[in-house]
């Protein structure tokens, strides 16, 4: 620790702290624009300057580190005039008029400062000089006029989320924020994730959704759990007036830290599929809108008359696990039907639970390792498509030094970026596991004994596989010269054989293994025993709480047969038109709730819309059902989703 | 001591900072009791007395000839000028215009407009004031205080007069300062 002074403060700060982070910590406000608290400090806009005795001039107080004894001035006239100055030069730039600008009023980092400094007028006025305005993104705007160049934006799309896309061109005032080499953002390699939104000061980038339909002042923020997929983002959902205006990611998340994919951030805003507002039955061959009562008596008739073997029941993984639990218990536990899964049938975590009951114990680590791991082994997960966020903490992490693997039978873009990618001929996955467990052996970096000829298997494994021996043992070298690896794999391709293969490689490279588990709540139907293989076998009704869920094609075909089929749904689809019963319900920002995520974090969804008034909750629907078969459900999820073994230990 | 005499004029801008002040509702009485106001546009006299006046305020950008001879007219008969709204302060809306050439927004106004036929003409009577590029106010002749807003509320005004009227310098600062 180390002791210095600022504005007569003494402040206790450890070794490498900031001057700007020593004087927040004591509660000393010093402006700044470039500066993030989420970003590596800049020392950009120098607005954060402040007087250190010693000092010549002024110093940056967001890249000075504070050092023992040091004695700090955050306010004097040379101060306030540099400020003043500082800001002068940034309006003189660009194009800084308030009036029309989606951000004056609370949401300008700019103005604001301004305001702080008592600005009543520019001392310089602007140079006029007009810069384009980049609008072919679908998601974002990119209006140059309103730039600052804090860099701000360049910086979360390499520090944050990896993909480098934003960089600048030119130098001085004539400096430019580009996408790749200075094509149209809807052109270049952006990722869609809008974390240079997120963290833009000014209305440089700005969201086509939320563009002048609130500031942060005037919105309501619900702090919830994004289930676009298995890593479970925590969001900052921004509504007004029972209307969403915004998503952002969730700063204070644990999984996430700020960060999120267009999956959560844009997907809901764009989502222009229509929404069912009242109960529908069919009635001389078309969907009629009806009353709940009479929705949920002809849903029960159907049920009643064909329970049991005729009945299948499906449920989305977007549904909270109070949902899943009361669906679980109606159809299986009441109703006897041996067919009750979710939408993901259970693809990827059905292997998982088998193995976590075989083992006994979880055998998977958490996402917080990937902060730390020095090498991944990724097989067959395409992180650049799905589960995006986890394939930003790994791309984020490339000028660290971080070795990547990557593994694919099929194309698998993360392999472009891989230091090592293997590409193994079909179905020969588990020999090529089996030739890298030898060759970390023929390296004699082995943690646990290799029976065998490593040399030979190599060679064995190269020729069966296709992959050069050569690659092998650098895959291998790159994995065991690492500090704690991590392999990274989709449950959905692997089989027993290659499972005990992945937990041997993972034990002799002393890597942790985190697979992807699909849905929102893929774990969490697993836990719930909900993972079976959606197959009809003379089932004559089916039951699908799909949720928001958009219908794949393969369940419509699978069900097409069936004589009655009872929908639970929030949107109109090729689901929902084929239906005898139609029961709409809320969609993910309408409903609190329990998630597992893919490392067993068990995360709170909280409502961020009301509801229309004529749509129920997944929860109140089956409940009134089981009512209408003359049965009485509760929730269960706290018992049972943590009974089962589970690949990965579950904990708030 | 007599009352401090008002005067004030709109230049390039829409009239709302005059509409903003018009908006302090049953205050303006206490204004009129406290000074005297002098020439405004929505009131018979037309130029501040020559004699001078003790405050000046000019609401809108300087955007051509004319605005320039009404700025230069109040600034040398007041004691005190006052820029009241963003036009006045930064140049405000009208000075969008100013990331094009003034031939292109006379073009546009004039000649290419959806309503305008075949007929449509730039107007060059040698009478009309001749466009420049918007400026603020402080670019042509020196303020003494800057009122920003888009419109500045009728608080903030009210607060400027009252301060002034009073012989006291408004300071402009927290809740008063908003540039919209």
């Amino acid at each position: 620790m180390i002791t210095l002074t600022i504005d007569g403060q003494k402040i206790e700060v450890p070794e490498g702290t900031t001057v700007l982070n020593a004087a927040r910590k004591a509660g000393i406000h010093i402006p700044t624009l470039c500066d993030h608290p989420h970003l590596k400090p800049y020392g950009g806009c120098r607005l954060c300057m402040v007087e250190i005795e010693g000092f010549r001039t002024l110093q940056a107080s967001c890249t000075i580190p504070a050092s023992n004894n040091m004695v700090v001035r955050t306010t004097s006239d040379q101060i306030r005039k540099a400020r003043k100055f500082v800001l002068t030069l940034i309006f003189s730039e660009r194009n800084h008029f308030c009036p029309y600008c989606q951000v004056s009023g609370s949401d300008c980092e700019l103005q604001n400062a301004a305001y702080g400094e008592g600005m009543t007028h520019w001392p310089l006025q602007p140079n006029w000089q007009p810069y384009p305005m980049d609008a072919s993104h679908p998601y974002f705007i990119l209006e140059h006029n309103r730039c600052i160049l804090c860099r701000r934006c360049i910086r979360a799309c390499s520090e944050l989320v990896g993909a480098n896309t934003l960089g600048v061109e030119e130098r001085g005032a004539k400096t430019f924020v580009i996408a790749d080499l200075n094509v149209p953002l809807g052109e270049s390699s952006c990722v869609s994730c809008g974390m240079c939104v997120q963290v833009c000061p000014t209305g440089a980038l700005i969201d086509r959704r939320s563009a002048y339909r609130g500031q942060n002042t005037t919105v309501d923020h619900h702090q919830t759990v994004c289930v676009g997929c298995s890593v479970g983002c925590g969001l900052d959902i921004l509504t007004r007036d029972q209307q969403l205006i915004r998503i952002d990611g969730n700063w204070d998340a644990k999984v996430n830290g700020g960060v999120t994919c267009k999956v959560g951030r844009f997907y809901p805003a764009f989502d222009d599929r229509e929404r069912i507002k009242t109960p529908l039955v069919r009635k001389n061959g078309t969907l009629q809108p009806v009353s709940w009562e009479e929705a949920l008596n002809a849903a029960a008739e159907k049920i009643k008359t064909d329970s049991g073997d005729g009945l299948a029941a499906l449920a989305s993984t977007r549904l909270p696990l109070e949902s899943l639990a009361l669906f679980r218990q109606l159809f299986a536990d009441r109703l006897r039907s041996e067919m009750v899964t979710s939408t993901e049938e259970g693809s990827r975590t059905a292997i998982l639970s088998k193995w976590a009951e075989k083992l006994g114990k979880a055998f998977e680590g958490n996402i917080d390792q990937v902060h730390e791991a020095g090498a991944f082994f990724i097989m067959g997960a395409d992180l650049i498509n799905e589960h995006e966020v986890l394939g930003f903490f790994i791309r984020r992490r490339f000028p660290e030094g971080i070795k990547l693997i990557v593994v694919d039978e099929d194309q698998n873009q993360l392999g472009d970026l891989a230091h090592c990618a293997l590409t193994p001929q079909k179905k020969s996955l588990a020999v090529l596991l089996k030739g890298l467990i030898a060759a970390v052996a023929k390296l004699g970096q082995n943690r646990i004994p290799f029976e065998g000829q490593p040399d030979e298997e190599v060679q064995k494994a190269s020729s069966a596989c296709g992959v050069a021996s050569d690659l092998l043992l650098e895959a291998a070298f790159q994995l065991t010269n690492s500090e704690k690896p991590i392999v990274i794999y989709d449950p959905a391709i692997t089989n027993d054989e290659m499972m005990s293969l992945l937990i041997t490689l993972s034990q002799t490279t002393g890597a942790t293994m985190i697979s992807i588990k699909g849905g929102a709540n893929a774990m969490g139907a697993a836990q719930l025993g909900m993972d079976k293989s959606f197959k009809l076998n003379g089932h004559q009704v089916a039951y699908i709480a799909i949720g928001d869920e958009e219908p794949k094609e393969k369940l419509i075909q699978q069900i097409e047969n069936c004589s009655g089929i009872i929908v639970q749904a929030s949107y109109y689809s090729r689901l929902t038109a084929m239906a005898d019963v139609v029961l709409p319900v809320v969609n993910w920002l309408e409903q609190d709730g329990h998630f597992i995520n893919l490392d067993g974090r068990l995360q709170t969804a909280t409502k961020a819309l009301q509801p229309p008034e004529t749509v129920w909750t997944n929860e109140a629907v089956l409940t009134a059902l089981a009512e209408k078969l003359g049965m009485i459900i509760e929730s269960d999820w706290e018992s049972v989703a943590t009974q089962r073994p589970s690949p990965v230990s579950i904990a708030a | 001591m007599s009352k401090p005499k008002v005067a004030s004029d709109w230049m390039a801008g829409c009239a709302g900072c005059h509409m903003s002040l018009l908006d302090m509702d049953e205050r303006i009485i206490q204004i009129a009791e406290l000074v005297d106001l002098r020439s405004t546009p929505i009131t018979d006299l037309k130029h501040p007395d020559e004699s001078g006046v003790d405050v000046g305020i000019l609401e809108g950008g300087i955007n051509n000839t004319s605005n320039e001879e009404v700025a230069k007219m109040m600034r040398k008969r007041c004691k005190i000028l006052v820029a009241l709204g963003d036009c006045a302060v930064f140049g405000g809306v009208p000075a969008m215009r100013n990331f094009f050439t003034i031939e292109e927004t006379l073009r546009r106004a004039y000649v290419e407009t959806e309503s305008t036929d075949s007929e449509g003409k730039i107007p060059d009577d040698p009478e009309l004031a001749k466009p420049t590029r918007v400026r603020a106010v402080h670019e042509v002749v020196p303020v003494d205080i800057f009122v920003p807003g888009c419109p500045p509320d009728a608080d903030t005004i009210f607060y400027v007069l009252s301060e002034l009227a009073q012989g006291r310098r408004p300071v402009m600062k927290d809740d008063k300062l908003h540039w919209h």
